[in-house]
């Protein structure tokens, strides 16, 4: 007995169609990973050196031994003060410039107006184009050693990335409450704050304590460059190859690192749950005071003074640095050299995306801290896993550059694959919390059906999580193209290693060309990210 | 009513995921922030000072080539030495990057820094009425060695055309002895200095290129002697380096005084008493066998500008200085 | 049965043989989905045992409790079907308990046994829909492709979670009937949690209702009346 659930029977049987754009970008990205990996030299000869196994055992073996000593914890402290001092000024910066330059920029001021849109998109690409290290350095010409170079140095990037990540979370809110506002009277400041920024406030904040740890993170690449703190020990003594204590560095910065985390995460699990009953929380009071705090703190023990941005001294060599730097050098061998090098800084860069997103794919399963009850066996491997990947992007992609050049053979490789690590480190996590926020039943259903725990994963989990991953991978690509600026010099070629040779000659009118080809090259990434996330969608 | 009269009365608050913070919590708040930031004025920055304003003590620097602590002892001690002898106020600055310390030198914020070679010129260059004080008895004789991996089966020899086919590594780009001075030794061998196969590295360090020539990733490099001694006394180069060719001398680290540091600190010939402080450095006394100890000298010698116009000329050559 | 504080089962002893089509009737937070859970070993009781198939659903790991949970097929009351899936995929997950994995990832780059998928899709009405993204169907479509799920699963036992509630009265007395046919024609058994009495009456042979985590009614169908069932459906005091 046969009973059929539908009124009048259809015959017609559906063929599968696949979605032509969607393959023609995956195989167009199969295509560029190929050729990347080619120009890397995958396909054409040796790529590794196993006789510096054991200068790279040196490296790993020091992780278990950090240097422990009181006189060098002592030293570790006093930056590690200083470098949060950096992140929490840069970041309160970057969330201030963030905030009004989302109103530039959102869909929502600009309305159908799409000229004006794109201009403003394309006015931020220069601040986001350039590295905060390249900041740091340019500005260490003018401002000397102030600090605010570091704080502007994280300030004025992660403004800029700021300003698009929130006005894109704004234009991301279904516009039902939005559009009753405006329907009924409410004018478009009021109407915004009612209806766009409550629903979005989760991913504001969640995106605000993701910026701090990256400010972190960015503080000590700062101090590389002379800004002081966590990053000047670090690379003074990564210069003599001290490991113990480079890892006594990378030891500290984790622990700011998972600070800035946990503390982000408990304001949002506030946030997404908050406690019945009324009175005030204290979690979400805190989350409100404590940076405050931590602000005013920061002011005050760096002795911020806006009087030397204002100095004449500033004025001064602010004009000499930009009549160095103006008009750009247009010598033919520089711009010759700089399609070749773009080449070498695009594969760089994808074969670390293609490194970073397939390891955080395969780890966020791991790293993820699904809600309810976990066997023992289950946490251990978790923690163990997420530690794994703040480790990976606590080292600083240089540090990751010198000692993978020590088992690779010279060439694009080892810079690609120090990049890929880092941005693993950082994707992984990014990844990890995407999965955390899938709907967690599809799976538990399969589970209950007698699915083996990998098919559950295939058919209850990839799904969902690929999506989010491309996109936070797609994002990273743009970073990691800015990225390669830092472990360019070591064989590893690219624009970023032009760039370095630029400023270490004091060319500034060299410098300024490599710098606009740098963002040009970004904006043109950003361009094809973007194009490919919509495909996605 | 109204939309905002809504808002007002709370019938919209119920949107909002945030709990409502009262006015008064906020008011506290920035308050807190205001009387943090107030006394902010009066403090010593502990990463820096501004430079305007008062005379302030003769601040010193140095391009960083030693270990962290060394560097840190290494300067607290010269600058002790340093202020008692010359009645001044001096503070050393630490400073990582080559580049950053020849910026900072030109815009005022240290007076006198130890530069390498190359660094003092490019810092002399970009800052008119910049003067060398002094050097070590070392630096009039300075040289650097070319290093190989055992494996390439080279031997010790003067020839550096053997070199050649090796991928090899140079230390700091803006290095005097582990850049400048052995691409200008390789070109008179006959060697392009860029033209190592899959182009030369920069391995950033002294010590970096000691490993990456260990290790085998590169083949051959060039670093300072006097990291080479120290490293191979120290019996932590590992036996797979062996030494190539050791360079031909030349003038390498040098005081370098900023123009304004004079007239700043209202000290007349401040150059002079400079120079008398560091040839006055006895082996003799003590506090100074400290200093000369830790700069791994025997004494401080006089110099002048025309000990570095060889650097310069090589210096431009190779685009390095402009 | 207890969740943290709060006791959603209590002393619920029911015992359901082959081939019996059995309702499950109550207010909305009266043990249903607990029962069923507890039946598929989604949850494991705080006390006492459940026994089904002549195993422990909740006790069997490894791979005796895959095979185990092979033959129990569950209509969820949130469908929990993947979204980003297409159809094909989201009824071939039915199968996920007996295909090794290698065919399992295959099946997403290239679809395995489409015959049986588009049958059973052609039995639910959605045979056009094979390859559309199962979040562009509309709700009630979504609940036909869970069924379809069944159907391809092939299980011994059926749990079915309010199956029909976002179906006009048509489609939810069909699929009512597709579910009562797959349990029968394998000579397997259906358990249903239901709200409309007239799905309850016309597709199953006996009723029990839940009130407060505890049995109240245990009759078979034939003799029940509609106005019977009213009382069960109302809120607990």
């Amino acid at each position: 007995m046969t009973t059929v659930l539908d009124r009048p029977v259809r015959p017609v049987v559906a063929r599968l169609r696949r979605d032509r754009r969607r393959w023609a970008w995956a195989l167009g990205a199969a295509a560029v990973l190929l050729w990347s990996l080619a120009g890397a030299g995958l396909f054409t000869g040796d790529v590794v050196n196993p006789g510096g196994t054991a200068q790279f055992g040196r490296f790993a073996a020091a992780a278990l031994s950090p240097a422990l000593d009181a006189g060098f914890l002592g030293l570790l402290a006093s930056s590690a003060l200083v470098t949060v001092a950096y992140a929490v000024l840069g970041t309160a910066l970057a969330l201030a410039l963030g905030a009004v330059g989302a109103v530039l920029v959102s869909r929502t001021t600009w309305g159908r107006r799409r000229l004006g849109w794109l201009l403003s998109r394309g006015v931020l690409a220069v601040p986001r184009g350039l590295h905060e290290a390249v900041w740091g350095l340019l500005l260490v010409n003018v401002l000397g050693l102030d600090p605010w170079v570091g704080i502007l140095a994280i300030g004025i990037p992660y403004g800029a990335v700021t300003a698009k990540v929130f006005a894109d979370l704004v234009d991301e809110v279904p516009r039902g409450a939005h559009s009753a506002l405006l329907a009924a009277g409410a004018g478009r400041a009021s109407a915004t704050l009612y209806g766009l920024l409550p629903p979005a406030a989760g991913g504001l904040l969640s995106y605000s304590a993701y910026r701090l740890e990256c400010a972190v993170r960015s503080a000590v690449v700062l101090g590389m460059v002379g800004a002081g703190g966590l990053g000047y020990q670090l690379s003074l003594s990564f210069a003599s190859l001290r490991w113990e204590q480079v890892w006594s560095c990378v030891y500290a910065l984790s622990l700011l690192c998972l600070a800035a985390d946990v503390a982000g995460r408990a304001v949002r699990r506030r946030l997404a749950a908050p406690p019945p009953g009324p009175g005030r929380d204290p979690v979400l009071t805190g989350a409100v005071v404590v940076p405050l705090l931590l602000v005013a703190w920061s002011w005050w023990y760096l002795a911020v003074s806006p009087a030397s941005l204002v100095s004449a001294r500033t004025a001064e060599q602010l004009a000499h640095v930009l009549g160095a730097a103006w008009p750009p050098a247009t010598d033919g061998a520089l711009l010759g050299s700089l399609g070749a090098l773009a080449v070498d800084t695009v594969q760089m860069s994808v074969i670390a995306i293609a490194v970073a997103a397939l390891g955080a794919v395969l780890l966020a399963g791991a790293a993820a801290r699904p809600p309810g009850r976990l066997s023992p066996a289950r946490r251990v491997g978790g923690a163990v896993v997420r530690t794994v990947l703040l480790l990976l992007r606590a080292v600083p992609p240089p540090v990751w550059a010198l000692v993978l050049l020590f088992v690779l053979l010279p060439g694009v490789l080892p810079g690609a694959l120090a990049l890929g690590v880092y941005t693993l480190g950082v994707l992984g996590r990014l990844t990890a919390e995407a999965v955390e926020e899938l709907d967690p039943r599809p799976r538990a259903a399969l589970a209950a059906l007698g699915a083996r725990p990998v098919g559950a994963w295939l058919y209850g989990v990839l799904p969902g999580a690929a999506g989010p991953v491309l996109a936070y991978a797609l994002y990273r690509w743009e970073v990691a193209i800015r990225d390669t600026v830092l472990v360019g010099l070591l064989g590893a070629g690219g624009l970023g290693a032009l760039l370095a040779s630029e400023i270490a000659a004091f060319d500034w009118a060299a410098v300024t060309t490599v710098l606009a080809a740098i963002v040009v090259l970004t904006l043109l990434v950003d361009l094809v990210s973007d194009r490919a996330r919509s495909v996605m969608r | 009513m109204s939309t905002r009269r809504a808002a007002r009365s709370g019938v919209l608050r119920s949107q909002s995921p945030l709990p409502p913070f009262s006015r008064r919590s906020l008011l506290a708040g920035a308050g807190v922030v205001l009387a943090a930031a107030l006394p902010g004025c009066g403090r010593s920055s502990p990463v820096s000072q501004s430079a305007s304003g008062s005379a302030g003590p003769l601040r010193i620097g140095a391009i960083p080539d030693q270990d962290p602590e060394v560097l840190q002892r290494l300067y607290g001690t010269v600058a002790d030495s340093m202020s008692a002898a010359l009645d001044l106020d001096v503070e050393y600055r630490p400073v990582t990057d080559y580049g950053a310390a020849v910026s900072l030198f030109r815009t005022g914020d240290l007076d006198l820094v130890w530069f390498g070679g190359l660094t003092g010129v490019q810092a002399r260059l970009q800052t008119p009425g910049a003067e060398p004080v002094a050097q070590r008895d070392i630096d009039e004789r300075f040289t650097s060695v070319f290093v190989v991996n055992a494996a390439t089966g080279l031997t010790p020899s003067d020839d550096l055309a053997p070199l050649a086919p090796l991928r090899f590594t140079y230390g700091s780009e803006t290095s005097t002895s582990g850049r400048l001075m052995p691409a200008y030794f390789l070109r008179e061998a006959g060697v392009d200095p860029q033209g190592f196969p899959g182009g030369p590295g920069f391995s950033g360090s002294h010590d970096a290129t000691l490993q990456l020539v260990a290790s085998g990733s590169y083949q051959a490099g060039v670093l300072n002697k006097q990291v080479w001694t120290s490293r191979s006394e120290e019996g932590s180069v590992d036996p797979s380096v062996v030494l190539h060719t050791e360079t031909p001398p030349y003038h390498d680290y040098h005081w370098l005084l900023g123009p304004r540091a004079a007239e700043r600190l209202g000290v007349d010939d401040l150059g002079g008493r400079l120079i008398d402080y560091f040839t006055g450095l006895s082996a003799g006394d003590p506090a100074d066998a400290e200093v000369l100890e830790l700069f791994g000298a025997g004494s401080f010698i006089p110099t002048e500008v025309a000990n570095y116009d060889q650097i310069e000329e090589i210096g431009r050559d190779l685009g390095l200085v402009s | 049965m207890r969740y943290g504080g709060t006791t959603a089962l209590a002393g619920v002893d029911l015992t359901v043989g082959p081939g019996e089509r059995v309702a499950l009737v109550g207010a909305s937070g009266a043990g249903k989905s607990t029962l069923l859970e507890l039946a598929n070993g989604s949850v494991t009781p705080t006390a006492g045992s459940v026994r089904v198939l002549d195993a422990d659903p909740s006790a069997r790991s490894g791979r005796a409790g895959r095979r185990l949970r092979a033959r129990i097929g569950t209509v969820h009351q949130h469908l929990e079907l993947v979204g980003s899936l297409r159809v094909v995929h989201n009824v071939n997950a039915g199968r996920l308990g007996t295909w090794p994995a290698a065919r399992a990832a295959w099946s997403l780059l290239r679809p395995q046994g489409v015959p049986d998928v588009v049958a059973a899709l052609e039995r639910v009405g959605l045979a056009d829909r094979a390859f559309e993204r199962t979040e562009r169907l509309s709700g009630g479509q979504r609940q036909r492709v869970a069924i379809a799920r069944l159907l391809v699963q092939q299980p011994d036992l059926v749990l079915a979670d309010e199956p029909a509630s976002a179906l006009d009265p048509a489609l939810a007395d069909r699929a009512l009937a597709l579910l009562g046919d797959l349990a029968r024609d394998r000579g397997g058994t259906l358990v249903a949690a239901l709200h409309d009495p007239g799905l309850v009456l016309r597709h199953c042979d006996r009723v029990v209702g839940l009130a407060d985590g505890r049995v109240v009614l245990d009759r078979p169908a034939a003799g029940l009346s509609p106005a019977d069932l009213a009382d069960l459906y109302e809120a607990p005091a």
